[in-house]
């Protein structure tokens, strides 16, 4: 970040959006060096939120559990690229853990690790 | 979820044309209400910064429907129907990055619109099964006739189901990992 850090209000925290997210974002669509595919999952770090703006407030009190950046973008209602830069913000700033899809396999895909207890899963339901 | 199990996600991309029963897949199949949201913003400005700062660049959004199926402590397994529409072709291969496989629904009565599809994931190769959705009428046809009439590779699989049928809807992605698998476990 190179703006300090913008989610900060000064005044005490209110409910309902009151910029445009395109404002919170200044319109950035990429966060820098971040390239985060939709799936990527975010997990909250613990660290108390009171001084976040609402955007930010929403999203890391989503992540108790995992999420997607997907579901993040659905429930702000905003487009994912948006919410990738949303959620890139806060991890930069330590209040969440971005866990990316696990290293491929030579193909591309997931391991074969992970496709085997996928479908141990799938038959298992 | 235990706090040293790092979650892990997963995501299958279902395709196929406008109508077919994407939607209709991923209801089917998803722990977590519909949803939508709205995909990348313009063809133009896909990998670059700032959009708002170009303003001769034509907007478009997208909206994508995807569901969630928590697989065990840890995997997390992510759906995605793919935009109808053939420009939204960047949008596919932000899906197709890393996924799983595809599943191409297909309708009998409208063969041609999966073509796309199926072009698109032999040539990024990735694993794909050709389900063909149970629509009145199209009971008749074989599953050969079928793979010749998509011109498909012997080992592709084909399996019929019903979109709105959750059961039908996890036999098909059975049937998706398990090719995956298959082509990983050769290519190691």
């Amino acid at each position: 970040m190179t703006h300090g850090e913008p989610w900060h209000v000064d005044e005490a925290p209110r409910n309902g959006r009151v910029v445009p997210v395109f404002a919170v974002t200044g319109g950035r669509t990429r966060s820098s060096g971040r390239d985060l595919p939709v799936e990527s999952l975010v997990t909250t770090t613990g660290r108390a939120t009171s001084d976040l703006q609402q955007e930010y407030r929403v999203i890391v009190e989503m992540a108790v559990r995992p999420v997607s950046l997907v579901e993040v973008g659905a429930a702000l209602g905003v487009p994912f690229g948006v919410a990738r830069v949303l959620v890139s913000d806060l991890a930069d700033a330590g209040y969440l853990v971005v866990h990316e899809p696990p290293a491929a396999s030579p193909d591309g895909g997931p391991t074969l690790e992970n496709l085997t207890r996928l479908l141990e899963g799938l038959r298992a339901r | 979820m235990r706090a040293d199990a790092r979650p892990i996600p997963l995501k299958i991309v279902v395709a196929g044309g406008f109508g077919v029963g994407k939607t209709t897949m991923v209801q089917a199949l998803s722990e977590i209400p519909p949803l939508l949201t709205e995909g990348a913003l313009t063809t133009a400005s896909t990998g670059v910064d700032d959009v708002a700062a170009v303003p001769g660049k034509r907007t478009t959004t997208v909206a994508l429907d995807f569901g969630r199926i928590t697989i065990d402590r840890s995997l997390i397994l992510y759906l995605f129907g793919t935009p109808g529409q053939n420009r939204f072709w960047f949008m596919w291969d932000e899906l197709a990055r890393g996924a799983v496989g595809a599943v191409v629904l297909v309708d009998l009565r409208r063969i041609d619109d999966c073509f796309p599809a199926v072009d698109y994931f032999e040539s990024r190769r990735l694993p794909f099964v050709v389900a063909v959705n149970g629509f009145p009428g199209t009971d008749r046809y074989a599953v050969d006739a079928v793979r010749d009439a998509l011109a498909l590779k012997p080992d592709t699989p084909v399996v019929r189901m019903d979109a709105r049928g959750g059961d039908s809807c996890l036999n098909t992605l059975i049937a998706l990992v398990e090719h995956a698998l298959e082509r990983t476990a050769v290519a190691t």
